[in-house]
């Protein structure tokens, strides 16, 4: 039950409201007429859109390609999947009992294109029963116009000079139709029988390498799950040799019975493709894995593959210099697949640009830290600066006095200013997040020491005599 | 004055007996004397856990201990050092102006404090097989359990894991000040005024306040220092303002070997 313009509609309804005649767009007094004590529920498309994007996600036990198709369908690309499962006709009869398993109305179709699988699903197929023709004009030609995939206002248009099936549009001259009827038209005809492509949007990016385990019964516990994952890993291994890369991201799908899918996603500092440290890394991920009532399949995917000589391949520590990445690894599995990081020198004015974080393992060398000339710099500096509240006296002093964390601090000694402007080339990012003002460009900066001995790293955003006043903050603290 | 020497070897001798992966390590003294006396083995010891905590409104940054923690870590070796916190603010050039050369540090952030713990372990576990020189964690509560855990773990390895107590409150910090941990040494650094350079204005040159407040086999110590500079070393001050302004540095390399 949806609200549209003020008026209560249906939005959807069961088999049994279907066979008394109720049906989605009627509104809701017309079907209490018909059905006194309707039982109804307001319409909910978010959690519908999201139940569909994990029927698709689930649909990847087939097939690394599926995507969400409008409100209610799934798409699937299975080229050169449908062998695995003994054939197309094999592959859709096990999609439907599972689907019907899980207790999932559905239409099936498979076709050379997908306009043909649309129109064949919404349009000829039956409940329970795949559609494979063997030739798709034949297949498609008996189909209303709507199975083109048109808008409403395009189909009442063709039916409104008598087109009312695809077959009797096919002997028609294309350019005709697309200047009578926009190209929409003759474009979904083209992409019907093939004539005009159509590529498939995948869920996610399509992973270069995958490896798959089914279970005859579904498996729950740890032990099991642990073996599985050590056996995917050594499955993979070998496909990664063939083509001489090694992993950088894994993601380990659990299809659960219930239909649901769990994910171990992990990066690895460095390409590799030793089975004992890939399985290591999965298994450690392993308790934040709900197998729920059972795991049905289990999907190791390769996402991103980097070139990895045979020689490299044995990641042991070696006595002397020592190799972090097995470690680097085994951390970012434990805590988050970003936690760890290296700081990286650049060459920047900014003091939060001078020096910043950069993801660990991306081996761009940093640029010559000369810090020799530059004045004193802080141990800590916080990212963004921390807003005080301060006093001065001349427009080019540094405050006397600043509150900052409840705390008030005099200041005994000062030096500065050091006049830093902000890189108009470069987007800002941290300041304007800070809600620094923006004709502040400008900061001067001093380092001010307070009676306890504690050294502060202060700046003063806009320039003095700016109409806003200038603002204050403390950007670092010194050691 | 004779039965010093004796007594020396004998210390080492039982030191061996009762901790022999310290002795093993081998320790790191300071050249600041004051320290190194009341240090066992006449530096800090590098297979053992330590804790630096600050003072005052610097117990919320510990920007002091970060600054004395990047001098000890300039002159342990050249390995990586694992740099375990909850906020990372750790700023590359200030850790350089006190000896740390920044492209040493891998960060690693993590949400809680017991997964900073966990990281160090595991840092210690991998240890000079993964390059490491030392590991340092930033934690508000080091349970003793975890405390030992690490002692241990670091003996093993032989390598130096430094946990910085950061609070974020005065209550927390009133809480797990005083409390017992099992660290082999325990200290507090905090920033004092810096001394004056006779013919320029402004802030002269800095200092911390250095105090050993527990060591096991060792005795309390407390002194004030010039800050770390650009090789790691802290000095004593040089009393007055017209002195020169270097002072005397130990001219042998920054390790030497316990027992």
């Amino acid at each position: 039950m949806t609200a549209e313009a003020g008026r209560l509609l249906l939005a959807a309804v069961d088999a049994a409201a279907a066979a008394m005649g109720l049906a989605p767009g009627m509104p809701l007094a017309d079907a209490l007429s018909f059905v006194p004590g309707l039982a109804t529920r307001p319409a909910e498309p978010e959690s519908d859109r999201a139940a569909l994007a994990r029927l698709a996600e689930w649909c990847g036990r087939y097939s690394p390609w599926t995507a969400p198709d409008g409100a209610a369908g799934v798409k699937l690309e299975i080229t050169g999947c449908a062998h695995l499962w003994g054939g197309e006709a094999a592959l859709a009869a096990d999609l439907s009992r599972r689907l019907a398993r899980q207790g999932i109305a559905h239409r099936i179709a498979v076709a050379d294109t997908l306009g043909a699988a649309w129109a064949l699903a919404h349009f000829a197929a039956a409940e329970g029963a795949p559609a494979l023709p063997a030739k798709i004009r034949e297949a498609v030609a008996p189909l209303p116009v709507e199975a083109l995939r048109l808008d409403p206002a395009t189909a009442a248009g063709l039916r409104r000079v008598g087109l009312k099936r695809v077959g009797e549009l096919f002997p028609m001259p294309r350019a005709a139709l697309a200047r009578r009827f926009g190209e929409t038209v003759a474009r979904r005809l083209d992409q019907l029988d093939g004539a005009a492509p159509e590529p498939l949007s995948p869920l996610g990016t399509a992973p270069t390498r995958r490896v798959r385990l089914s279970f005859a019964e579904p498996i729950a516990d740890p032990a099991s799950l642990a073996a599985a994952a050590e056996r995917l890993a050594g499955d993979l291994v070998p496909w990664l040799a063939r083509e001489g890369v090694g992993a950088r991201r894994l993601d380990l799908g659990f299809h659960r019975v219930d239909g649901r899918v769990e994910h171990i996603r992990l990066g690895t500092a460095r390409p590799s493709r030793d089975p004992a440290h890939l399985a290591k890394l999965l298994t450690a991920r392993l308790d934040t894995v709900d197998p729920g009532l059972g795991v049905e399949d289990m999907i190791l995917a390769a996402y991103a593959v980097e070139p990895l000589g045979p020689e490299q391949v044995e990641i042991r520590p070696q006595a002397g210099g020592g190799d972090l990445a097995p470690l680097a690894d085994r951390l970012a599995a434990g805590l988050e697949p970003d936690a760890l990081a290296v700081l990286r020198a650049r060459e920047s004015h900014l003091p939060e640009r001078a020096s910043a974080t950069a993801p660990f393992g991306e081996g761009a060398p940093s640029a010559a830290a000369e810090n020799a000339a530059k004045p004193p710099r802080p141990v800590r500096l916080f990212r963004p600066p921390e807003p005080i509240e301060a006093f001065w006296l001349l427009p080019d002093d540094p405050p006397f006095r600043f509150a900052w964390r409840r705390r008030r601090h005099l200041v005994a000694q000062a030096d500065g200013p050091e006049r830093v402007a902000e890189e108009w080339w470069q987007p800002g990012q941290d300041m304007h997040r800070a809600g620094l003002h923006h004709e502040g460009a400008i900061r001067d900066y001093y380092r001010v020491e307070d009676e306890e001995g504690r050294r502060f790293w202060l700046f003063r955003s806009g320039l003095p005599g700016h109409e806003a006043p200038p603002r204050w903050y403390v950007h670092g603290v010194f050691a | 004055m004779t039965n010093a020497v004796p007594l020396a070897v004998l210390r080492s001798r039982i030191r061996r007996i009762e901790r022999p992966a310290t002795a093993v390590s081998g320790v790191l003294p300071f050249g600041v004397a004051v320290l190194d006396r009341a240090l066992p083995g006449g530096g800090l010891g590098l297979g053992a856990l330590h804790e630096i905590m600050g003072e005052g409104g610097d117990e919320e940054d510990c920007a002091a201990a970060a600054g004395f923690a990047a001098g000890i870590l300039a002159r342990i070796g050249s390995g990586a050092v694992l740099w375990c916190l909850r906020r990372p603010d750790l700023y590359g050039p200030g850790l350089a102006a006190h000896g740390l050369d920044p492209a040493r540090i891998v960060l690693v952030s993590a949400a809680r404090d017991d997964r900073v713990l966990w990281a160090l372990e595991e840092g210690l576990r991998a240890g000079r097989g993964a390059g490491l020189a030392a590991v340092v964690g930033e934690v508000g509560r080091l349970p003793m359990v975890a405390g030992r855990r690490l002692q241990l773990a670091a003996e093993r390895a032989g390598v130096a894991a430094l946990v910085l107590r950061r609070w974020r409150s005065g209550g927390e910090a009133a809480a797990e000040r005083g409390r017992p941990s099992a660290a082999a040494t325990r200290w507090r650094v905090s920033s004092r005024p810096s001394a004056a350079v006779a013919g320029e204005p402004g802030i002269g040159r800095p200092r911390w306040r250095v105090e050993l407040l527990r060591c096991r086999g060792g005795r309390p110590a407390a002194c004030e220092v010039e800050v770390a500079d650009a090789t790691g070393h802290v000095c004593l001050p040089a009393g007055l303002a017209d002195r020169p302004a270097a002072a005397p540095r130990p001219a042998a390399g920054p390790l030497r070997r316990a027992g």
